[in-house]
């Protein structure tokens, strides 16, 4: 088993970075340079082990691994942090950072500084990390180091003479990229004889040996077969094994302050492990709890129901086990009129949502009819209090609100100076408010804008790429709450309201909205021996209206002994089909129309 | 219950398959083999085989001969192919087709001579189906049929000489049809004098040529409501002429010698079983349904190196069996008779389908009458949107 090192040896530091600009690949490359990991084991992107990672090429979740390197005699610990570099998550990125002495800032050395370079770089910093600068990817041919050190000191203050060359591919540079982290992140500070003081960081459940605990030890030592207390709930527990990522589990005999890794301890439910929490000793001599990190704020909300309502409670446990490894996720059970039992449920984005809803059907069986997402509002009422709304149907009527908010977050677009116009338009269009454009180089701008959330999450990004030619990224974070002439759009079907398929807009482009949504609507919805009448309302007020019409003949087909079997087959997958659908009076609806209201109407080519 | 407790009466029913055409219509999907009248030899002693595992001859009272155009055989091949099924099924022999035994052939106008009528008669077949589509030379070759209007009329006028029942194929919904040309094939049907009309509107079916150009929009197909005007004008002209429509797509006139009604195909309707031989046909014996591969070249291959030519074969639970009984019955226009149902199904109507049922009937596309359940005229137009929810 490995020796110990010394405090002074251990260097704890993340990597963060624009999505693709190579973290992972730089992570790879470094546990094979240490020897970590032996070259015939590697395998591209070895901390993105979620499968849905490595099938989406980014990653998610939060890793840590220890790697042990020999310089002039001297042996290190390194312990790298992967952060996830998608906007969705940064509460993941912060929580690494407070496990860290340092970070490297990575920016690609064709694509440059993008909107969230600068976002995870600005992170950084907040958090006292000494930044390391390296511009990956310099064996590309188009690669334009000069130019890229110029944008990292435009944007963020970085000293072009700091700044690493290398590249994650080929390994060139990486050799020197650790001496550097040894040379200038600064070891751990913390007494290891101190009273035990450490810091969840994240969680997993395995299904052998239960919850499983990321921490980082800030104060004092915690040993194999040690009574610990979580101070949140202040349970106590007995350390059954502990030890390091080395990237599998490695079992240690104890871990010191400034070190990170894993304790188990014989925990079967992880409703008593939060994130943010801290571990100490039992008794009364416990150490402070840490400041632990804020909860990540929920962006959007949708409905989740089981497609067959007998699948409700499969569907409660596949969330709650989702959960358990996901606590920015949230969920409750919710009622709806047409969906029947099913679950309001909260995520901080677009993708994280889409994850969760990927990871449900891959890991539960279950069938799920989704809403569409919302963000959160505040309404305020006659009496001055406050309430945030996460569906649309919790609206009142408009006589008993006194002032209806709405999320505004602000914005920054990174894309080359050509492309300014048309994203300039965009923003305009999704009611955005100017903020500054800066130039980040001669050809590379960064626009800010403060934009509703609402008019952000659906499809900004896509509309970003397409204005851009995919050169444009975009980054955001919360602003805070604005008063908006907004209202609920009911959608009735043959004069019943589908309270799954109201929306919250502008009343400005409720008409647009209502119009487009309706037709959609109309087009999803399959013919029925009756008339269906499909309506767009603001309270009792019809705003547009489509007709199903009534399906009048089908073809007559002969029928003879052979066609019997295959009649009856197709008939019957007809009935199945049928069964999936959601019925609204007698009208079935399928599953894809309750996301039919975000058509926003305002793409024609769709 | 389950398929043990059932008990099967054997079959008394056969249904032959004969693949030879002269040209493969672009519509047409059905088991067939373009131009292959070299296959003949093989085809009949494939045929001799299938039936040998007979074992021993089946007596039946309704014989069916489709295709493909079972005419196109050689008159040898013909010949060849009613000595075979003589011995094997045998049938009680002379009289009308209601009366004692029917005996049906498809035949195609074109290549009908007289030498084969002949052929037909002398072995007793008293029924003859004729593939006439109309009577329209536009429209035949709009639906890529190789015969004219002329080869119909002779055809006809052969056959009704020879046989006592004579049914016409008639389709609707050709390609760029319309309403008034449609009236004209049917009131050609009703002049003509025949006592059977089979009706169908056009379908597209994937792998055909037809599906193709209607995916590529160079073929025009005939919207809905002009269908249903015309098969609405179908019910109309033929019953007012004094056809019985009897099940969706099937109208026979009454005459001194029975109702005209095709007994074989009514076997299918009404939850019977049936034998069957030959490439792609489809039998239900012992509560199970089978089909021979739909290859022709297959079929032979197969049978004989003495192999089984079944491709598919489902056995069908006692439910299944109930609920394709209520299905294939609605097809018939008097329904099904609810007590009938309820004592010979082995399942009660009710528990069956009770709520689809009543949901239908108080939509107006079902309706009880006499101790029936039965389509109305608008449940007729949009039958098959019902029965997903019956099964
Ligand atoms: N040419 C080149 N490609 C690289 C280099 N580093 C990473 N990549 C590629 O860039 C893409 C994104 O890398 P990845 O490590 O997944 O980025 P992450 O999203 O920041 O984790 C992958 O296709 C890598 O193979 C490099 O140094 N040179
Ligand atoms: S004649 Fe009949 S069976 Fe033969 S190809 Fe034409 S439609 Fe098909
Ligand atoms: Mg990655």
């Amino acid at each position: 088993m490995a020796k110990k090192i010394p405090q002074k040896n251990i260097r704890n530091f993340c990597i963060v970075a624009h999505i693709d600009h190579g973290k992972s690949t730089l992570a790879d490359r470094m546990l094979e340079v240490t020897g970590t990991v032996q070259k015939r084991e590697m395998k591209a992107q070895l901390l993105d082990d979620m499968e849905l990672e490595r099938s989406r090429g980014i990653t998610i979740k939060a890793r840590s691994v220890a790697m042990r390197y020999k310089l002039k005699g001297q042996e290190y610990e390194l312990n790298l942090i992967d952060t996830p570099g998608h906007v969705d998550f940064h509460y993941e990125v912060s929580r690494a950072l407070i496990c860290c002495e340092g970070a490297l800032l990575l920016a690609d050395a064709f694509q440059g500084v993008e909107a969230q370079t600068v976002a995870n770089g600005y992170a950084a910093m907040e958090h006292d990390l000494k930044i390391v600068p390296v511009i990956n990817k310099v064996d590309l041919v188009n690669a334009r180091v000069d130019q890229v050190k110029e944008e990292l000191e435009q944007t963020l203050a970085v000293d072009p003479d700091e700044v690493m060359p290398v590249s994650a591919k080929t390994g060139v540079g990486v050799e020197d990229l650790l001496q550097s982290i040894v040379a200038n992140i600064p070891p751990p500070e913390g007494d290891p004889e101190a009273t035990l003081q450490a810091m969840v960081f994240d969680s997993l459940y395995d299904a052998y040996r239960g919850a499983i605990i990321y921490v980082r030890i800030m104060n004092g030592t915690v040993k194999k077969g040690q009574k610990i207390k979580l101070l949140r709930k202040g349970t106590t527990h007995e350390v059954v094994e502990l030890g390091q990522f080395a990237p599998k589990r490695e079992a240690r005999e104890e871990l010191c302050a400034g070190q990170v890794g894993y304790l188990i301890c014989n925990i079967k439910s992880l409703d008593d492990v939060h994130i943010g929490d801290t571990v100490s000793v039992i008794g009364n001599d416990a150490a402070e709890p840490l400041e632990g990190y804020q909860e990540p704020k929920r962006m959007v909300y949708c409905g989740l129901y089981p497609s067959d309502g007998q699948d409700f409670e499969e569907l409660r446990d596949a969330l709650t086990k989702l959960a358990i490894n996901d606590p920015s996720f949230e969920f409750e059970p919710e009622t709806s009129d047409a969906l029947g039992f099913g679950f309001r449920c909260g995520f901080l984005g677009l993708l994280h949502m889409e994850i969760v809803q990927q990871r449900l059907e891959q890991e539960a069986d279950v069938d799920l009819v989704q809403t569409a997402p919302n963000v959160t509002y505040e309404i305020v009422d006659q009496n001055g209090n406050v309430n945030e709304i996460h569906k649309p149907q919790d609206v009142p009527d408009s006589g008993k609100i006194s002032e209806f908010r709405q999320p505004i977050v602000r914005v920054n677009m990174v894309q080359p100076e050509e492309y300014i116009g048309s994203v300039m338009k965009l923003c305009g269009e999704r009611r955005g408010i100017h903020v500054r454009t800066e130039y980040l180089s001669p050809t590379r701008m960064m626009l800010t804008y403060d934009i509703p959330l609402a008019e952000v999450i659906y499809d900004l990004h896509d509309k970003l790429k397409s204005a851009t030619r995919g050169y444009g990224t975009m980054d955001y974070e919360l602003r805070g709450y604005e008063q908006a002439d907004l209202v609920r759009m009911d959608i009735l079907v043959n004069g019943k309201k589908v309270d799954a398929l109201a929306i919250i807009c502008n009343r400005a482009d409720a008409d647009r909205r209502g119009r487009s949504v309706v037709k959609k609507l109309k087009n999803e919805i399959d013919r029925h021996m009756f008339e269906v009448a499909v309506q767009a309302a603001i309270g009792t007020r019809v705003i547009a209206r489509e007709t199903v019409k009534a399906m009048r003949k089908n073809v007559t087909a002969k029928c003879y002994g052979g066609d019997i079997s295959r009649k009856r087959k197709l008939w019957q997958k007809q009935k199945e089909g049928k069964k999936r659908m959601k019925s609204i009076g007698r009208v079935d609806i399928p599953q894809k129309a309750f996301m039919a209201v975000l058509d926003t109407g305002d793409d024609k080519g769709k | 219950m389950n398929n043990s407790a059932l008990t099967f009466t054997p079959p008394r029913s056969v249904y032959v398959h004969v693949p030879f055409c002269k040209h493969r219509c672009g519509y047409c999907d059905f088991t067939v083999v373009e131009n292959r009248l070299d296959l003949e030899t093989s085809f009949l002693q494939a045929i001799e085989t299938e039936l040998s595992w007979l074992e021993t001859p089946r007596p039946v009272d309704t014989v069916f001969i489709g295709g493909g155009t079972p005419t196109e055989m050689s008159p040898a091949g013909l010949t060849k192919l009613f000595e075979l099924l003589g011995d094997w099924f045998p049938r009680e022999q002379g009289g009308s087709a209601s009366e004692s035994s029917e005996f049906s052939v498809e035949a195609n106008p074109d290549g009908l001579t007289a030498e084969k009528v002949a052929i037909l008669h002398d072995h007793g077949v008293n029924r003859l189906s004729l593939g006439a589509q109309s009577f329209n030379n536009e429209k035949l070759q709009s639906l890529d049929r190789q015969h004219s209007a002329k080869d119909v009329a002779n055809a006809l006028q052969l056959a009704r000489e020879t046989f006592p029942q004579v049914s016409l194929d008639l389709i609707f919904a050709a390609p760029g049809e319309s309403l008034a040309s449609w009236r004209e094939d049917l009131e050609a049907a009703i002049q003509s004098g025949v006592d059977h009309v089979s009706t169908y509107g056009l379908t597209f079916e994937k792998g055909t040529s037809f599906w193709s150009q209607m995916n590529h929009g160079t073929m025009v197909v005939v919207d809905e409501s002009l269908q249903r005007d015309m098969y609405l004008l179908t019910i109309d002209l033929l019953t007012t002429a004094g056809f019985e429509h009897y099940e969706i797509s099937n109208f026979a006139r009454p005459g001194s010698a029975g109702n005209n009604r095709c007994r074989h195909n009514e076997v299918y309707w009404t939850g019977g079983s049936w034998f069957a031989i030959g490439p792609g046909a489809s039998r239900f014996v012992d509560g199970t349904r089978s089909t021979n591969h739909r290859s022709t070249t297959a079929y032979l291959n197969r049978v004989l190196k003495g192999e089984s030519p079944v491709a598919e074969s489902e056995p069908l639970d006692a439910e299944m069996i109930a609920r394709e009984r209520l299905v294939f019955g609605l097809r018939r226009i008097e329904g099904i008779n609810i007590a009938e149902f309820n004592e010979h199904a082995g399942f009660d109507l009710e528990s069956l389908a009770g709520p689809a049922i009543q949901e239908f009937c108080e939509l107006g596309l079902l309706e009880p009458s006499d101790g029936n359940l039965r389509l109305t005229r608008k449940g007729l137009l949009v039958s098959d949107s019902l029965w997903p929810d019956l099964l």
